[in-house]
């Protein structure tokens, strides 16, 4: 009898569990609000678990804010909610039960698909297998994807080869936070060429160096159709972030009768002719305007 | 934590039983803290959780530099103020701020007040400095700004070595720009489907560069100074946008207008030497440099999609800009001495040149595993400009010259186009092979050549056959083939008709007609990528990045022939425990680049068609003379972080980057063009970085930074080449640099809730 009694009481006090479960009104979100208290019970705010940091950012009050933010992103989960160890919610952002990319992006996507995001379907990232999550974290006080000299790094992990190039002798500023990355690039996708901001690479270019802009009077060809035909963007060996050292860099296009079509060796370095084609700024030490005049004496680029 | 609902019956001693041993398992493991993955970097870890943070401090730099201090605002030997502050506040539901400011203490601080109402509403106000320094080692006998004049006792000379004053009168000047941006922007959401964005900023940049210039009156001749650039910029841009987000289309409007005001419109500067007439040489000659002109653009971009399916999207991204400018002329001479007869052809320039873009891509999926897309891709550039021709004063060297000596000015109106398609197949073992086809096809108005054509194939596999190994590979072939090289279309569109016809046909041209302009060349190019990614262990990531590159412009017999870009990056991070990770890259960059020309005079000797001997130079392939250049890079780094105690933390990081230039000569055996291979160009830095924290409490912790960085370089251009070393350039005399800098700063971190 006592033994029937323990039984009773067990199954009893696990039925009654299940109907408080089941029980209560049910929630604009779908669930119950005894399920809306779930979220937060095994996933409590403690030091080690970063999940609440969310609630210091715009995503606390998704929907209201409460346990109706995590389902907005991760789902209503009813299956992960009866068996919290043993089923995904519906969109997991892992690490042990991660949903497909597209599942993790759409999650996202369906308040984020404006501005820079709108390209983001078959742009290089996303047939690439990756997903929003793959760069921002919510889960934490301040994104480093969008956190300005942080966020680099972050493009860095996977595109090695330009961190080597941030640090050559003629660069831009990136090392430093001052130009960061999505400064050109737009990480979410874009029609054009590498992903920039702009319409193109010249208009790219332009965006910080008005200067060059023109139109000039007397325009350098190469200039107008493609700023990369001279430069390195990320970081070049030359100075001025060139992709060869004059004189013959110059010489790629120019052989005109005289100076132009003559080599400049070592004999026309310091103790013997210090030729003024070769040292100093080489050719700039008199055609300085190389991305083009406005002078009406300026045709050859020389003012 | 919301506890659960108590159960309404006996409370029997089993039951507690249950109950209390399910809450002490539950105490004991936490089974859920694996799914929510810590994975704040250690040094920001506490500072989350906080509503705000403020770094106080100080910190010092032990030399003047420009290498170090190129961009980070520490180039001087001074104490600098560490401050910085991140203050956010989202506990109410009705609105959030935020603010940031970082650097406060150098020239390149920059922060930002944002303030909003969720998913409404989003204002910000920003700042942002920025300063480059360059190599300020160099000195100028030149006093002033844009107009730069010589001291009153300046000794003149028909070559630099003649100036017995020279010396004395050289001053250290600064090469800085500083840019100071203040931006606003505002972000709206109307309603479900339109939102709205503004974006207002302005900017000033100022400081100075450098640039030369020189006082000739033929290509032979050329008196020249590398002068002090200044520079006073101002640039305002707009920019309005409009989104709609329907069920189906998506669409991204923006108007932008952009103005550039520069200060200054020309820089002057006193002749230095005594060449060429009185009205020329020392005290009463003048240069004169136009400066970069006043312009502005507007434009309008329209960038969206819609999705026909789940399986059919058309995405699409259009714009219109035109820029213009009119900024009145200079005079053809700023020597008001030398006579001029015709003058400038109108007062300013009046032109404007447009660009209209559009990409658009169809992207199809016509089976569960096989995605296609289909794009094109336009970019016109059309100047709207005049044609005029200018009878210039050559380098303010003389007299306005013949009327046969006009040149006219020339538009390079472009057109490309791309089409292609590519479509993707996904096989097993989580594996997709691509194929791509482009052909592009650009149209060059008033160029060397009309059009040129380029079929590009690609090839890609990518594969994943294991969750901890991906691998991804790629190869392309691009086969351009360009029109007719016209190679005396810059003769003709550049020249006067008297002067063209007064020159022999076999000399009709600027640039040799062998050399063919490499951008627009014939060229076969082969392309090679490989990615390679590996985590042998949950707590190892190894990556394996290698590219190569070949270009062979087979058709130019001069210019560029061939280039060759080959690297390898290398990186393997390990974490060996929650407390310590670290990490190495590795990388070598190489990039060959092959080129010939050919060395001739003018006149009889510029004819370039002569097949029988004695051939002209121009003619004489023994004249030929090849470059081969190669630059390589070789970058190590590696990085530390530790965690030595809970409320103790190190970050250390080390980057070497060794780079070299070569340029080997090579002329022909038995003819008379002789080079000599120039000395290598090889800079070295090393830069280590420490940063220790201490957590002294929760909210307080103490930060030590210490960096030294050490840069050498020995650049034949600037090596020994003093202010004087060139006959006819006056050079700024700087060295190569060669620093090693110490910085150390302290701070402290105070954190609020």
């Amino acid at each position: 009898m006592a033994g029937f009694r323990l039984i009773f009481s067990a199954l009893l006090l696990g039925t009654l569990c299940v109907a408080g479960v089941v029980g209560g009104a049910v929630a604009e979100n779908g669930l119950t609000e005894t399920r809306q208290a779930q979220c937060m019970d095994c996933h409590a705010a403690s030091s080690n678990v970063a999940v609440h940091a969310i609630n210091n950012t715009v995503h606390r009050d998704l929907a209201g804010g409460g346990n109706a933010s995590c389902t907005t992103c991760h789902g209503t989960s009813e299956e992960h909610l009866r068996a919290p160890t043993n089923t995904a919610p519906d969109v997991s952002f892992g690490p042990r039960w991660p949903s497909g990319a597209d599942a993790r992006s759409a999650s996202c996507q369906s308040c984020h698909e404006k501005s820079d995001q709108i390209l983001w379907t078959g742009s290089e990232h996303q047939q690439e297998n990756l997903s929003c999550d793959s760069c921002h974290d919510l889960h934490r006080q301040q994104d480093l994807a969008t956190a300005g000299k942080a966020s680099e790094q972050i493009c860095l992990n996977c595109h090695q080869q330009v961190r080597a190039e941030l640090r050559l002798p003629s660069r831009h500023p990136i090392a430093e936070g001052k130009t960061a990355c999505t400064d050109c690039h737009n990480p979410h996708g874009g029609l054009g060429d590498a992903d920039l901001h702009q319409v193109s690479l010249n208009d790219n270019c332009f965006s910080c160096h008005q200067e060059k802009r023109g139109p000039f009077l007397w325009e350098h060809p190469p200039v107008a159709e493609d700023c990369s035909l001279c430069h390195r963007p990320h970081g070049s060996v030359n100075d001025r972030l060139l992709t060869a050292r004059g004189p013959a860099l110059c010489q790629q296009c120019h052989a005109a009768a005289f100076h132009p079509s003559v080599p400049y060796g070592s004999e026309g370095l310091p103790g013997g002719t210090s030729n003024q084609n070769l040292l100093g700024k080489n050719c700039l030490n008199c055609h300085s305007q190389t991305h083009g005049s406005n002078h009406p004496s300026g045709a050859r680029l020389t003012r | 934590m919301n506890s659960r609902n108590r159960l309404p019956f006996p409370f029997t001693a089993a039951s507690a039983l249950v109950l209390a041993t399910s809450g002490a398992l539950a105490q004991e493991a936490d089974p859920y803290a694996p799914l929510a993955v810590e994975s704040r970097p250690l040094q920001t870890r506490w500072q989350t959780d906080y509503a705000g943070a403020v770094q106080l401090g100080l910190g010092y730099t032990s030399d003047d530099n420009y290498m170090f201090g190129q961009y980070n605002g520490r180039n001087k030997d001074e104490a600098t103020v560490i401050g910085n502050l991140q203050w956010q506040d989202f506990r109410s539901a009705d609105s959030y701020w935020q603010v940031s400011l970082s650097d406060l203490g150098l020239d390149t601080r920059e922060g930002e007040i944002t303030w909003g109402v969720p998913d409404r509403l989003k204002i910000s106000l920003g700042f942002d400095s920025q300063q480059q320094v360059r190599n300020d080692s160099g000195r100028t006998p030149f006093r002033g700004d844009n107009k730069q004049r010589l001291p009153d006792d300046w000794v003149s000379g028909l070559y630099t070595s003649d100036w017995t004053a020279l010396d004395d009168s050289l001053k250290k000047f600064d090469r800085e720009l500083s840019r100071d941006r203040l931006s606003f922007a505002a972000d709206a959401r109307l309603n479900d489907r339109w939102r709205m964005e503004t974006r207002l900023s302005y900017e000033d940049k100022q400081g100075h560069g450098d640039i030369g210039g020189a006082i000739y009156t033929d290509a032979a001749s050329g008196d020249a100074a590398l002068l002090r650039s200044p520079v006073d910029y101002r640039t305002t841009e707009l920019d309005l946008g409009l989104s709609y987000d329907g069920d189906r289309l998506h669409l991204d409007g923006h108007l932008a207008y952009s103005d550039f005001d520069n200060k200054d419109d020309i820089l002057t500067w006193q002749n230095p030497y005594s060449s060429f007439g009185p009205n020329v040489r020392y005290p009463n000659g003048e240069g004169g440099l136009g400066l970069a002109p006043d312009n502005d653009q507007a434009s309008g971009r329209l960038t969206g999609h819609y999705i026909f399916s789940s399986t059919t999207r058309l995405q699409f991204d259009g714009s219109y800009a035109v820029a213009s400018q009119d900024q009145n002329y200079a005079d053809y001479t700023v020597n008001p001495a030398l006579t001029v007869t015709e003058p400038v052809p109108r007062n300013d320039y009046d032109g404007e040149v447009a660009t209209s873009t559009f990409n658009t891509r169809l992207l199809l999926r016509p089976m569960a595993k096989l995605n296609a897309e289909v794009f094109y891709k336009l970019r016109d550039r059309n100047y709207d400009t005049n044609r005029d021709g200018y009878l210039y004063v050559r380098g303010d060297g003389g007299n306005q010259p013949r009327s046969a000596l006009t040149v006219y000015n020339t538009n390079h109106d472009l057109t490309s186009q791309i089409a292609g398609f590519e479509v993707g197949y996904r096989l097993p073992l989580r594996s997709k092979l691509s194929f791509e086809y482009e052909y592009e096809d650009v149209e060059r108005r008033n160029a060397a050549v009309e059009e040129t054509e380029e079929d590009r194939y690609t090839l890609g596999y990518r594969i994943q056959p294991w969750s901890n190994f991906s691998a991804r590979m790629h190869l392309q072939y691009a086969d351009r083939a360009a029109d007719t090289y016209h190679w005396d279309q810059s003769y003709y569109a550049l020249l006067d008709a008297e002067l063209i016809n007064a020159t022999p046909d076999n000399q009709r041209y600027i640039t040799h007609p062998q050399l063919k302009q490499y951008y627009m060349a014939n060229r076969e190019r082969w392309e090679g990528k490989v990615d390679l990614s590996y985590l042998p262990t949950a707590r190892w990531n190894l990556n394996l990045n290698m590219l190569y590159r070949d270009d062979d412009y087979d058709q130019s017999k001069l210019g560029l022939t061939e280039s060759k870009w080959g690297r390898v990056n290398f990186s393997a991070s390990y974490a060996v425990s929650d407390t310590l990770s670290g990490s190495v890259y590795t990388g070598y960059d190489r990039y060959e680049a092959d080129q010939t020309s050919r060395a001739f005079r003018g006149g009889q000797e510029k004819n370039a068609f002569e097949i029988y001997p004695p051939l002209p130079q121009a003619s004489d392939p023994q004249q030929n003379w090849d470059i081969d250049a190669t630059d390589t890079s070789i970058t190590l780094g590696a990085n530390l972080r530790w965690q030595l105690a809970p409320d103790l933390e190190l970050n250390l990081d080390y980057s070497y980057v060794d780079t070299k230039g070569e340029q080997d000569y090579s002329t022909r055996p038995g003819g008379s063009v002789t080079a000599s291979d120039l000395p290598d160009v090889d800079t070295r830095l090393h830069q280590f970085e420490a940063s220790g924290t201490w957590h002294m409490r929760d909210n307080l912790s103490l930060q030590l930074d210490y960096q030294f960085y050490s840069y050498k370089t020995d650049d034949w251009a600037w090596k020994n080449v003093q202010a004087d070393t060139i006959d006819t350039v006056l050079t700024f005399g700087q060295d190569n640099p060669n620093e090693d800098i110490h910085y150390v700063g302290a701070s402290v971190i105070y954190r609020w809730r």
